[in-house]
């Protein structure tokens, strides 16, 4: 198969720059697509060509495959990059884009239907012999149905949306009275996330860790595994915080999981870069839970502890190249954090923080490594998921992997909309999360106790940083030594400028 | 000279501070204490202040009206007024019984609409659920009261601060 000369990326945000780098890396010419909305974003300032989709609302911009297939059969892109969500797990798009003659970096359209839809996946898994939650291997076609099942498997339980990712369309249930109105908002939102309001059914893993295996596969029938990222730092099963590898898993348990998810992909014929996602419960058992069919968000971590590139690798394939390692080859170093940064607000209710970043003030270091895609004066747009930037570390070991992630996220500052930086910092803080007693729902329980008082850098001196601010205010608010404004000044401004406070 | 007093309110907490020039650089009158500190402004909105020993970068941002004040890592609310307006303040009577209004917290639409005009809402009751970027939120009845006004239908854009119901 030809090299690729041009890929169009299919997506925005932070992923559409960090895939827009590797084809400039590879010599590849990136073309980038965007929404009204995403004009002045980095992806479109840094792409060869970009082209315009539409409105903002996904449905008529990052959804519209037909509009995205034109622009790549116009442009002569070889090749369509989905990164994730958006039409990233659409088999119709692959399809499309296989009938068009233009690669689509990705699994085959015929594995992304096995593995993609999770219904279909745990029968897979079946197949292929994976322990999985007991619960549904199709989607749920009414309440009473839903109602006699979750009866059988026992309470709680978890609705899922077949289609879905990143918690959306998905509900933990307690009691059956609240299963059927929460039926009706999971597939609601399934189908406006997704397209498909299919909602299946399966039995709640008390305090679980997730923990995922990366998988890579070439045309050639050659799988490997890349070992595992533990994901359980999460907030309503979205993902917080990643990290490469599991401070539970040892050689053993990373063969067996590894080795499991490696079946499932021959079994579904998988090709190109994957991740089996497994629930681990506390005696070590792990439970097939899905399979994302695509790059993950958190791949840098995989990246960071493995030394390879899985975007080079993604397009590699799509060459019809064979892997360039075997199993034994994959040599696991060290250790990688990543926490993803937000535009919403923990202090009230998590509610999204849309608007312009009016401050942005980037942390830096040896191992710190930051995917992102916003920059000060970027409006960030409330049409969208509202992650901002992957911020990782990677040291020798885990605890200073922390530390520099800890210290970088002191650096950081983002002014002008709300973000869960604090948040984050407080995470790394904890003892829990420091040796490694984390759980999915270790950041809910967090997040239930009152924030502990920071200890004061300035402890030992008679000054707290409450009076710094106060200082500062002061000095902030003195007119600098700017034009005269026509603004009324109150008495103290006129002091401050007649005494030239500011320098 | 007189050095210029100033008061200063810090995550509600009132300060008061003088600041003066002396040859070195600033002297801050704070707690009774003369503290020496020596300030520059690398770029705009962000202040390095060495004192006692210690050297802080101080990062101004404004939200919605609302000034934070970053001391390294540490957010600090402030609000710098002449104590004029700050008695002014004080007189102003609290959002009290009465009226209250359901206001979206950020842009997005209406996804439900969850009651209808007239009805009787416990406090912590869903009134209407806004979805952005992608999630949908419930936005509740912070009291019991019944609703007389209902200002959206589903299927609305809504601006943040917009009011989107009114409970009495």
């Amino acid at each position: 198969m030809a090299s690729l000369r041009k890929i169009l990326i299919a997506n925005r945000g932070e992923i559409a720059l960090r895939l827009l780098r590797a084809c400039r890396e590879l010599g590849i010419s990136p073309v980038a697509v965007y929404s009204d909305a995403d004009r002045g974003a980095l992806h479109v300032q840094h792409a060869d060509e970009a082209y315009r989709l539409g409105p903002a609302p996904s449905v008529d911009s990052y959804l519209r495959g037909d509009r995205i297939l034109e622009i790549a059969r116009q442009c002569g892109a070889d090749a369509i990059h989905p990164g994730y969500g958006f039409l990233s797990e659409n088999v119709e798009f692959a399809e499309a884009c296989t009938a068009a003659g233009i690669t689509f970096i990705g699994p085959p359209a015929s594995a992304m239907r096995e593995l993609g839809s999770k219904t279909r996946a745990r029968a897979a898994a079946d197949r292929a012999q994976m322990p999985r939650t007991p619960g549904s291997v199709r989607g749920l076609t009414s309440a009473e149905e839903a109602l006699t099942l979750a009866k059988e498997i026992g309470y709680p339980v978890m609705l899922k949306a077949a289609a879905g990712g990143g918690g959306k369309g998905m509900r933990a249930i307690q009691r059956p009275e609240d299963l059927p109105s929460a039926l009706i908002s999971a597939s609601d939102e399934a189908a406006r996330a997704f397209g498909s309001g299919e909602v299946y059914l399966e039995k709640l893993i008390e305090r679980p860790r997730h923990i995922e295996i990366q998988l890579l596969a070439d045309q050639h029938g050659n799988v490997v595994y890349l070992g595992e990222r533990e994901c359980s730092v999460q907030r309503r099963h979205q993902k917080v915080i990643e990290e490469a590898p599991s401070a539970v898993v040892g050689p053993e348990l990373r063969r067996r999981m590894g080795e499991a998810a490696c079946r499932l992909a021959r079994e579904a014929g998988y090709v190109n870069a994957g991740t089996v996602e497994f629930l681990v419960d506390e005696a070590q058992n792990f439970y097939f839970l899905e399979v994302n069919t695509r790059l993950q968000v958190e791949h840098a971590v995989t990246e960071l502890v493995t030394g390879l590139d899985l975007v080079h690798l993604q397009i590699a394939v799509a060459e019809g190249k064979p892997l360039p390692f075997t199993q034994e080859q994959i040599v696991l170093r060290g250790h990688a954090v990543e926490v993803r940064v937000y535009a919403e607000d923990p202090d009230s209710a998590f509610l999204p923080s849309p608007g312009r970043i009016t401050r942005l003030l980037r942390p830096g270091g040896p191992g710190i490594r930051e995917d992102e895609g916003v920059y000060e004066g970027w409006e960030v747009p409330t049409e969208y998921d509202p992650m901002l930037s992957k911020l990782v570390a990677y040291a020798p070991d885990r605890a200073t992997a922390i530390a520099r992630l800890g210290c970088a996220l002191d650096e950081y500052v983002i002014g002008g909309i709300r973000t869960n930086l604090k948040l984050l910092r407080r995470v790394l803080d904890d003892a829990d999360f420091q040796a490694a007693r984390i759980d999915t729902g270790y950041l809910d329980r967090l997040l239930a106790a009152p924030a502990p008082v920071r200890p004061d850098a300035a402890t030992d001196t008679a000054t707290d940083s409450a009076s710094i601010a106060a200082m500062a205010a002061v000095m902030f608010a003195a007119p600098a030594a700017a034009p005269t404004t026509t603004r009324a000044q109150t008495p103290w401004q006129h002091e401050a400028l007649r005494r030239g406070l500011r320098r | 000279m007189t050095p210029l007093a100033v008061e200063v309110e810090v995550d509600g907490t009132l300060r008061r501070l003088a600041l003066e020039r002396n040859e070195g650089g600033w002297v801050v009158h704070m707690d009774g204490r003369a503290i020496p500190v020596d300030m520059y402004e690398p770029m705009p909105g962000v202040l390095s202040l060495l004192m006692e020993g210690r050297s802080y970068r101080c990062v101004r941002t404004v939200m919605a009206d609302e000034e934070t004040i970053a001391v390294g890592p540490r957010q600090h609310r402030v609000a710098v007024s002449d104590p004029r307006s700050l008695r002014a303040q004080r007189k102003r009577p609290g959002a009290g019984n009465g009226v209250l209004q359901i206001k979206a917290s950020m842009p997005g639409r209406v996804a439900r609409v969850l009651v209808a005009p007239g009805d009787a809402v416990l406090a912590h009751q869903g009134v209407v659920v806004i979805e952005a970027m992608k999630m949908q939120n419930e936005l509740k009845a912070a009291r019991d009261g019944r609703i007389v006004e209902l200002r959206v239908a589903a299927g609305d854009k809504v601006a943040s601060g917009q009011v989107l119901a009114v409970l009495e």
